[in-house]
């Protein structure tokens, strides 16, 4: 069986994007990552759109942007695994190659979610889950479905306010250093704790932004990317689950079942464990998701997230450094775009092009852990050098 | 940065969904009458909430209805602060998870506590409610 590597990434600026509509800000990303991989497009077999839809004007996304940046005529579809979407397209595309279907494929993630209004959004979102059960009459939030994660967690391991706080102030930081994200400046945790509650216990700051954005990734088969580029980064482990639409119908709410068995699965076909991690994406769709997957993720013990951010293991230089590109906190979360986003950045670091927010990589190897809606759907992906 | 130009879509869309309940109107039917029932598999015993016609554990699809009773008690709960857009007229409102006897669980809006006042292992009461449109809900409030 052939091996994959990513051989191109490209990224555009997250943020509010009202410059630009679907096919041009998938563009942007696009033409960078044909770039950075040196393919032409006519080799390109498959190109996998991740994307959630419903807040922009166009239906069907795979065929605008295929026909924007002159890809008709490749496979192409739209996928959607809501959050996780982005990751459903890399796994899509990786397919693709690993069946012998074509040696080039490319997995593109695109959202613009600010040409509604921001109440719109909250709905689209909420809606995300059991409509009939959860939302019809309950009216219930993203932030919402979270937050009663959050609670249970406090209630049973002690987590606080303060503890969520500090994963916004983290990932504040690294957003400062990273010229594409939503959010480019730092905040104190006295800024944090005092902005307005959203979800009780969740405040604004404990909650990724609405943003507009788009990256994409190229993939190639082990001898066309040899051909392609001296530094490749290989796809080694690729784990998914997913869990119940009505979250009343979950065991618990202090954990992610579906993140905990898409580790394991990725975990077991890369033949790697959580120690040899040197760098990783959580998704922190809110602050309280992040403590839950170092936990989820075996970076730590269940109910030890907490001691892992105030003890900085997860800051850059750190035993696992997390979310270094931002995170979803501050470089933004367009929801279709956001697991592609976390392949390049663990591409970018694995290559060792980080910049400031270089990990120190030891042993070659990158994480990315994707969820789509609360848990809904899990997508854990391992990444090497070798 | 100065907002880009945009061209603003005059064909509004509005989506109303009638969602088929042919087969679990009895749980609606329950409600009104001020009972809360779910299914039961009559083949494997497996209690579903929500209710479902077909079994998700042995797929067989012959139920009956079964009464949950009144009492529950609280596993998680969050106050909607920032609400969708079509529910801009209800203002906050507390959500919670709450599990009956025999671990079924269902959410709902918890009235006549607050979530910061709220602790987990609370003992509660489900109730019917209707709107004013004579739609039937229910809420858990505190025993």
């Amino acid at each position: 069986m052939t091996r994959v590597a990513v051989v191109g990434v490209g990224h555009s600026r997250f943020g509010r994007r009202a410059d630009v509509n679907i096919g041009e800000l998938a563009f942007e990303s696009i033409k960078q990552a044909i770039d950075d991989a040196g393919v032409e497009r006519r080799d390109i077999g498959n190109v996998v759109v991740g994307s959630a839809g419903g807040w922009y004007e166009e239906s069907l996304p795979a065929v605008v942007v295929g026909e924007y940046a002159g890809l008709s005529g490749a496979g192409t579809m739209r996928v959607e695994a809501a959050c996780a979407s982005g990751s459903a397209a890399i796994k899509a595309a990786y397919n693709s190659i690993l069946s012998g279907e074509t040696e080039v494929a490319m997995a593109v993630g695109v959202e613009k979610m600010t040409e509604v209004d921001s109440p719109t959004s909250v709905e689209l979102i909420g809606r995300a889950g059991s409509y009939t059960w959860e939302f019809e009459n309950y009216g219930m939030t993203f932030p919402a479905y979270y937050a009663l994660y959050a609670v249970a967690h406090m209630n049973q391991f002690g987590t606080t306010q303060e503890d969520l706080a500090r994963v916004s102030v983290k990932a504040h930081r690294y957003g400062a250093s990273n010229p594409l994200a939503h959010f480019q400046k730092e905040i104190t945790l006295e800024k944090a704790m005092g902005s307005q509650m959203v979800a009780w216990p969740l405040k604004l700051y404990d909650a990724c932004p609405l943003s507009d954005g788009s990256a994409t990734v190229v993939l190639a088969s082990e001898e066309a990317a040899k051909k392609l580029t001296d530094t490749p980064v290989w796809i080694r482990g690729v784990g998914y689950s997913s869990d119940t639409a009505n979250l009343s119908r979950r065991g618990n709410y202090v954990g992610l079942r579906a993140a905990v068995e898409a580790a394991a699965r990725a975990y077991s076909m890369a033949k790697v464990s959580p120690e040899d991690v040197d760098v990783a994406t959580a998704h922190d769709c809110f602050t309280i998701a992040e403590l839950m997957a170092y936990e989820d993720l075996g970076f730590c013990k269940k109910g030890e997230g907490a001691k892992m951010i105030r003890e900085g293991e997860t800051e850059l230089g750190g035993r696992i450094p997390v979310n270094l590109d931002g995170g979803l906190k501050a470089k933004g979360h367009p929801i279709g775009a956001t697991g592609v986003s976390m392949a390049v950045e663990i591409t970018k670091q694995l290559r060792g092009e980080a910049g400031r927010r270089q990990a120190q990589i030891k042993k070659g190897l990158g994480l990315t852990h994707n969820i789509g809606g609360t848990g809904h759907y899990a997508y854990v992906t391992v990444y090497s050098r070798d | 940065m100065s907002e880009a130009p945009t061209l603003r879509s005059r064909r509004p869309l509005t989506l109303r969904f009638d969602i088929p309940i042919s087969k679990t109107h009895e749980f609606w039917d329950s409600l009104r009458a001020g009972r809360f029932v779910t299914t039961k598999c009559s083949k494997c015993g497996n209690v579903s909430f929500p209710p479902q016609s077909d079994c998700s554990r042995c797929m067989g699809s012959e139920f009956h209805w079964v009464d949950l009773g009144q009492d529950a008690t609280l596993v998680t709960y969050t106050q909607v602060l920032t609400v969708p857009a079509s529910f801009s007229a209800e203002g906050s409102y507390t959500v919670a998870i709450a599990e009956f006897r025999g671990g079924v669980k269902a959410l709902a809006w918890l009235e006549g506590v607050t979530a910061e006042d709220a602790t987990p292992g609370m003992k509660l009461r489900v109730e019917a409610r209707t709107r004013s449109d004579g739609s039937p809900y229910y809420v858990f409030v505190p025993v």
